[in-house]
């Protein structure tokens, strides 16, 4: 069986039996699916979420959303969560999700194996794109990039754009760091570590558990007043473009059109309350495959994507 | 008819600062980031804390304050019980059995003649309870771990990993103090084992193995720091409960642990912010040139006169009565019952003046409060003064007040303005033209003698619609205690109808969450015999009395009318040199630079916020300067302060 009928049998409650060997699944999809796709209408446009800390609230939270774009569209909307953003693809993929929302990396990776496409990048303060930060304690005394030789850094993930290969680059540009991404400490740190989320990565450094964390620009935010103050950024990577809402390969021209216009009126400030619950963004912009050119060119350059 | 509620209280805010008016598009969108901030979620969303972490941290707090809040702990005991039930079914039983002995013990019941000695049982109680809650809760940790067999998937061990990492926050609180070291040890491993996980990679792509050797051995690490602490854990005799891990040979005993407020408290200032008036700024007068109105702003706005924890915490007057009004969104656990309220005579603030009972009130308005004594709910303080003292000195620990400061805080709450109310004429009378027909019949009702109601009293009786609607009296309406208090425990003060619109919810204790829900209190507490229709046009009438110009201010940008209040702080500086108020100077620059920390972070062009560091080092600088008695720096550093914000005025928006 492979995996995407694992994650369709899991979806489905009409399935006659769930394949157990995915636990996780399963303590999943007692947790996750308030809304799940069972069937592939053509008079439906299925959305598939990426799970964050609590997918239960989460399912909860973009109902207003969803409700808008139901209306917005007249199209009845189906919204579930899915486990990672493998199982968002292979939902796309298999056209059991139109469209999902996607970060950089997984976005480019997911671009070229499935043809799914970027059509609304995220705005963040005003701008499509953001950036990832070196951070450390001011106490530290660190000042510059070579001050963390033979010492500890925190990043958020292995697939993580702004959490991992755009701070790891910074360090292999400046030479300090050699290598791939296989072996990231690149005979510079003592250790990195993969702290699991950008809140994880930024306590660990304040904590005082590791020397500096390369994360997004705005876990800052995540951090107490007081707190802030007591760190700083000695290097940022070169500009990332935002975070994505993604379509699939084959999504009819006049559905596609009309989910992104449906999604542009939310940037209405009347209708701004919606976004709150999709990934926390400002507001949407249209956006093309031509704007994650320089993502896929790292990735390119540290193996993920091979031509 | 609202006989019941606001008396003031004692805290209050700042000045009246006309609010910025703005198109209505960009307010709504203010409001859009105002909700995000100041932990704006964008891409990286903040991680919540698990329910048993939130539920421990809770009970820890309350179950050190005296009265201790039971329904809340066996509420957050229950929780924890039902987390253990769904992993560990012997130790969820051990626990039921635990719970059981707790509330027994905690809340005996009366025998015979012999009555429990209820000092004893709270204290035997909080220390079984905390006990057998940190016995729990490591349980659960280890129970998740133990989960994670030599076949299990990555997404299996990445799921109870989280889970139990997050499950150990409930530890978060007083570890880091208590064993700093053993701490950090914990939370490397969490580091190891989470990136050893290796990632599942898109389709595959970036995919890295896990490492399940190596994740073993920090799970075997956390493991056996918890079992060994505090699976048998017992709490010992000292005087604060906490999970002190004695086996740890890293433990420090004589380690303090600050206070902070537990989960579900929120004590932020509301936005957008209630619109205060002064009277001064009606008048005219020059900010520069009210010296004690500006010392007294400066005292209100600070957690510098208050003692510990609340000074720790950055509690101040204007906490609670944001800018002299109200705070509805303030909430302790323990020492809340509704929002917007607290109990101010508990053990927590100011041991020393505990009453021993849990008692809430809802903070009161002080708009127009010199025309509102006398003070405090029951009216227990016939001069604002002195209900001043008390509240800085008994319900938040300070030390005792310099009498300046005393002038000042009441030159400045003395300032404190009604809203402006067209829909009044100045006999405190209905203004025809500019009220509905509802208000109009509502406001016959109201001047109704009822011969149930008190031997005959109206609703104006006691709020004298030409006397601000108080009769500086004490009246007891039934709405506190119960059958067995003696009748003269339950007199209140009469509060003020003005303004109170916007100040729900209402009565002392905050439990009527509408003006409407008040009134139809009234009609059944008085069997008055009113109709729905009586009760619509009566609330018409009193939400009419109760309305004001433009109740909340229209802007949630507030930066800009906060750097211009630290001006008017600041301007009591020379005076207060000339005086020899060393002590007062400190007290100024610790609250402006407190004040600057805080609000910085609301600048909404995040690349100025170099120029509001640079301020608030200027401001540091010139503390310590003054600590250290040098006179002609603390000058020049304050001059700095004030030449840098006159030239970026313009960007600290």
């Amino acid at each position: 069986m492979s995996r995407v009928m694992r994650f369709i049998r899991v979806l489905s409650p009409k399935a006659p039996g769930v394949f157990l060997p995915v636990v996780v699944l399963l303590v999943f999809s007692a947790l996750l699916f308030a809304s799940v796709p069972v069937h592939a209408g053509d008079k439906e446009l299925r959305v598939a979420f990426i799970p964050l800390e609590n997918p239960e609230k989460l399912i909860s939270n973009v109902k207003p959303a969803m409700n808008f774009l139901e209306k917005e569209m007249g199209r009845k909307v189906r919204y579930f969560i899915t486990l990672n953003y493998s199982a968002a693809v292979e939902a796309m993929i298999s056209k059991k999700a139109d469209v999902s929302f996607m970060s950089p990396l997984p976005y480019v990776l997911a671009n070229k194996y499935s043809g799914v496409e970027a059509v609304l990048g995220e705005i963040y303060d005003g701008k499509p794109y953001y950036y990832s930060r070196i951070f450390v304690r001011k106490e530290s005394g660190i000042k510059k990039l070579s001050d963390l030789k033979g010492k500890t850094i925190a990043y958020v993930d292995p697939i993580s754009s702004s959490g991992f290969m755009y701070p790891h680059d910074i360090f292999i540009r400046t030479g300090l760091v050699n290598g791939g991404l296989e072996k990231p400490e690149g005979g510079f740190f003592r250790r990195v570590y993969f702290a699991g989320g950008d809140q994880q990565a930024i306590n660990s450094m304040v904590g005082g558990f590791v020397d500096a964390a390369g994360v997004s620009q705005y876990a800052l935010n995540l951090l107490r007043p007081e707190q802030r103050d007591q760190v700083v950024a000695i290097e940022q990577s070169a500009r990332i473009p935002s975070h994505n809402v993604v379509v699939r390969k084959g999504l009819a021209p006049e559905i596609r059109e009309k989910f992104i216009v449906a999604m542009m009126k939310m940037n209405r400030p009347q209708n701004r309350g919606l976004l709150r619950a999709l990934y926390g963004t400002d507001g949407y912009v249209r956006v093309g495959h031509s704007r994650y050119k320089s993502v896929a060119d790292m990735a390119r350059k540290y193996g993920f994507l091979k031509e | 008819m609202l006989c019941s509620l606001i008396a003031p209280g004692a805290r209050l805010a700042l000045r009246v600062k006309n609010s910025l008016t703005m198109p209505a598009w960009l307010l709504a969108a203010g409001l859009v980031m105002t909700s995000f901030s100041p932990t704006s979620a964008h891409i990286v969303p903040p991680e919540e804390l698990h329910p048993v972490a939130e539920s421990y941290r809770r009970v820890s707090f309350i179950l050190n304050l005296n009265p201790v809040l039971w329904p809340q702990v066996w509420s957050d005991l229950k929780r924890v019980e039902e987390a253990l039930k769904r992993v560990n079914s012997p130790g969820a039983k051990k626990f039921s059995e635990g719970l059981a002995i707790a509330r027994r013990v905690a809340q005996p019941v009366a025998t015979g003649d012999e009555e429990p000695d209820m000092v004893v049982a709270r204290k035997n109680g909080s220390r079984l309870a905390f006990s057998l809650v940190t016995r729990g809760v490591a349980s659960l940790l280890i129970s998740r771990l133990d989960g994670i067999k030599a076949d299990s998937n990555r997404e299996e061990v990445k799921s109870r990993l989280n889970e139990a990492r997050r499950i150990s926050q409930a530890f978060a609180d007083a570890l880091p103090h208590l064993d700093p070291e053993g701490w950090k040890r914990l939370q490397v491993h969490w580091l190891e084992a989470n990136s050893n996980l290796g990632v599942a990679g898109v389709m595959g792509i970036g995919a890295r193995p896990m490492t399940p050797e190596k994740i073993r051995e920090s799970i075997a690490f956390i493991r056996r720091y918890f079992h060994s602490n505090f699976s048998g854990f017992r709490a010992g005799k000292e005087h604060r409960l906490l999970p002190r891990p004695k086996t740890s040979e890293t433990y420090i005993e004589s380690a303090k642990v600050p206070w902070r407020l537990p989960p579900g408290s929120d004590i932020n200032k509301q936005l957008p912010r209630p619109r205060q008036i002064l009277g001064m700024a009606e008048r005219g007068a020059s900010e520069a040139e009210t010296f004690l109105i500006a010392l007294g702003d400066m005292a209100f706005d600070s957690a510098e006169i208050f003692g510990e924890p609340a000074r720790s915490l950055g509690i101040s007057c204007n906490t609670c009565h944001n800018k002299g009004v109200t705070n509805p969104k303030f909430f302790i656990p323990g020492l809340s019952r509704e929002k917007g309220g607290m109990d101010v005579s508990n053990s927590f603030f100011a041991g020393h003046a505990n009453n021993g009972l849990h008692d809430p009130l809802d903070t009161p308005d002080l708009r127009g409060i010199r025309f509102t004594a006398p003070y405090g709910r029951n009216g227990r303080f016939a001069s604002l003064r002195e209900f001043v003292r008390n509240v800085i000195v008994n319900e938040f620990n300070g030390p005792e007040p310099d009498p300046m400061v005393m002038d000042g805080m009441i030159a400045y709450m003395n300032e404190f303005e009604f809203l402006p109310n067209p829909k009044l004429k100045k006999s405190g009378k209905l203004n025809p033209g500019k009220v509905s027909e509802a208000a109009l019949r509502g406001e016959k009702i109201f001047d109704r003698k009822f011969p149930q109601m008190m031997g005959g009293m109206s609703c104006a009786s006691c709020h004298i619609p030409n006397a601000n609607f108080v009769d500086h009296k004490r009246h007891n309406i039934g709405s506190t205690g119960g059958e067995n208090q003696p009748f003269h425990v339950g007199g209140l003060d009469t509060p003020t109808l003005l303004s109170s619109k916007f100040t729900g919810p209402y009565f002392h204790d905050g439990s009527l969450p509408t003006l409407r829900a008040v009134n139809e209190w009234f009609n059944t507490q008085f069997k008055l015999g009113l109709s729905r229709e009586d009760i619509d046009d009566l609330t018409a009438y009193v939400e009419a009395v109760g309305d004001g110009v433009q109740g909340i201010e229209d802007t949630v940008y507030t930066l800009e009318s906060e750097l211009e209040e630290f001006k008017f702080f600041l301007s009591t500086y020379d005076r207060l040199k000339q005086r020899k108020k060393r002590e007062l100077i400190s007290v100024l620059l610790k609250t402006v630079v407190r004040e600057v920390q805080a609000h910085k972070w609301d600048v909404q062009n995040k690349e100025n916020l170099p120029i509001l560091n640079e301020m608030e080092k200027k401001l540091n600088e010139a503390l310590r300067a003054h600590l250290a008695g040098d006179v002609k720096m603390t000058d020049h550093k304050i001059a700095a302060y004030h030449t840098l914000y006159q030239k970026n005025q313009d960007k600290l928006k």
